[in-house]
């Protein structure tokens, strides 16, 4: 992709995006609510045209060989997508016979993708009584019906229990070793932490940056978390006073165990800030620690970052 | 198998509403054996073109067979709203299919529910309408282009009308009072001739007019000059409400 971007109006929704996924990658595609993943997502399948920019997916060209492309792709949507009329099987059948899926080798991966996924409780039922978790497995498993060499899937655990979601994510991983590409849009970072090779971080239509979860972590996770608890509970004022110190990039309160978790570059200097601020409302550090960065902190940096760079979104 | 043939069966299968199909059947039986026969009494019969005298309820029989092609043209409308509130619109479209084909596969769809339909009407109305019924070639030419291009037109209605409105419940109360506004503009119940000059002006206007009045001049070996100026207009009718239904997809966002 070189400079793709998408303008809705005067609303630029992505802006000159660039990057190149490997065949066989998972490629994770971070970013806020309404930072332009699914537009990028609805670009890169042909439904929506760039305006302007230039993509080659899979060898063929985006503005000219759209129908290449979506012979050769599958999409699992972020928003629900079934046939109201059919039961699971039937639905999957004709999701395949749209494919041009012969009909014996049809029956045999919905035999196989319904038991693999877990779905024979519900194989029988109208997919417009499904639950939302049982229509979410249903678009995956029907997409392995046809035959692709990329998968896009957007936020494809939402409603998931973690039972189902890690025998998802362990069939996407089987998926990839027998050469599935697999473009990867998720809110949940320990999922991209799990699936992808690398991740992109997108924010206001823009590209933050393009590495491995490890080097985001490394070089964006300089960032330590510090985590203490107060003898007295949860205290506002010392929460208020911690999140507007300079060295605290974010402060989250964990209400129900009473544990708080300040991300920050220089835990050296945050540690006393926290005794003071203690001391000076008569409160009580009961427990501190510094844990190690995770992909989420990493994730919110970069974006913060980005955001104090610009917050008008112009460069 | 074809594109075109997989998107129709599958637009058959997962998008129509045996009930709905069901109470689509029904509706002009009841015209033909309630309504005709109550005011078959009061009416005497009348020329219907070319000398042909007909009674009012093997004229309205013949209209009410016509008023499936109007419910099946609703059914294009419906297949849409169902496509784009499921998720299945944009799904088809990142598939190994063109916009033009899913379109299309609507309108071809609604063509199999529109004639079939009308077939059916048909077959159940053959004790009032077989009475005067002969079949000729000419005659099966002019129901057969009768029932495709009033499909087509309301089909390509129902698409457009689908497109512009925001919500199925919007939708189904428009079309349902489009589609009234067009039946009873039309010759479906009275001849245009008995009507008020306004009236009449309309029901020239509507294509459901010329559907029935091609397919009553087909059924009952009634044609005129007129009836290849009837069906020239229809088909003019229905190619622009297609392009019109056809521009209005273009613009639905996804």
């Amino acid at each position: 992709m070189q400079e793709l971007s998408k303008h809705f109006g005067s609303n630029v929704a992505v802006d000159r995006v660039s990057f190149d996924i490997d065949r066989s990658e998972v490629f994770g595609f971070l970013g806020p609510n309404g930072a332009g993943k699914t537009t990028t997502i609805k670009m890169l399948t042909t439904l929506l045209p760039p305006s302007s920019g230039r993509a080659v997916v899979l060898g063929h060209d985006l503005r000219t060989e759209g129908r290449k492309i979506r012979q050769q792709i599958g999409v699992v949507q972020q928003q629900d997508s079934f046939d109201q009329g059919l039961s699971v099987e039937t639905s999957m059948d004709i999701y395949g016979m749209l494919w041009d899926v012969p009909k014996a080798e049809r029956r045999r991966k919905i035999e196989d993708l319904v038991h693999r996924l877990g779905m024979e409780e519900f194989r029988k039922k109208p997919t417009i009584d499904l639950s939302s978790g049982q229509r979410r497995r249903l678009q995956v498993a029907r997409e392995f019906i046809h035959d692709m060499d990329l998968l896009f899937l957007d936020e494809p655990t939402v409603g998931l229990d973690p039972m189902v979601r890690r025998t998802l994510l362990d069939f996407f991983k089987e998926k990839v070793h027998e050469g599935l590409t697999i473009f990867f849009t998720t809110h949940i970072l320990e999922e991209a932490e799990y699936l992808c090779d690398r991740l992109a971080v997108i924010n206001q239509g823009r590209i933050v940056d393009v590495d491995t979860p490890e080097n985001l972590k490394r070089r964006f996770g300089s960032a330590k978390a510090v985590e203490f608890k107060l003898l007295q509970g949860t205290s506002k004022e010392l929460a208020s006073s911690l999140s507007s110190f300079v060295g605290v990039t974010r402060l989250v309160e964990d209400g129900g165990a009473g544990v708080y978790r300040a991300t920050t570059a220089r835990p050296e200097s945050v540690i006393p800030e926290i005794y003071r601020q203690a001391e000076r409302l008569g409160l009580t550090v009961s427990s501190i620690y510094i844990s190690e960065t995770t992909l989420e902190d990493a994730f919110i940096n970069l974006v913060t970052e980005d955001d104090k760079t610009d917050p008008t979104g112009a460069r | 198998m074809n594109s075109y043939l997989r998107l129709v069966y599958r637009n058959l299968r997962a998008n129509l509403d045996r009930a709905s199909l069901f109470f689509e059947l029904i509706f002009p039986l009841f015209f033909i054996f309630v309504q005709g026969f109550g005011i078959n009494g009061i009416v005497p019969p009348f020329d219907i073109g070319n000398g042909t005298f007909v009674s009012y309820s093997l004229f309205l029989a013949a209209g009410a067979v016509t008023l499936t092609v109007i419910n099946g043209g609703t059914n294009a409308g419906t297949q849409l709203w169902f496509d784009r509130k499921n998720g299945m619109f944009e799904q088809i479209l990142m598939g190994p299919f063109t916009r033009a084909q899913y379109i299309l596969s609507i309108i071809l769809a609604t063509l199999i529910i529109g004639v079939a339909g009308s077939l059916l009407v048909f077959v159940f109305a053959y004790p009032v309408v077989g009475a005067r019924f002969v079949f000729t070639l000419g005659g099966g030419l002019l129901i057969a282009a009768a029932l495709f291009l009033g499909t087509v037109f309301f089909g390509a209605f129902a698409i457009a009308l689908s497109v512009a409105l925001k919500s199925s419940e919007t939708f189904q109360v428009v079309s349902t009072f489009a589609f009234f506004v067009f039946l009873f503009t039309s010759t479906v119940f009275f001849p245009a001739s008995s009507a008020p000059a306004a009236i009449r002006t309309v029901s020239m206007l509507n294509p459901l007019t010329y559907t029935t009045d091609i397919f009553r001049a087909g059924l009952f070996g009634s044609a005129t000059a007129l009836t290849s100026i009837e069906l020239a207009v229809l088909a003019v009718e229905a190619a622009g409400m297609f392009i019109v239904a056809v521009l209005a997809f273009r613009r639905i966002r996804v």
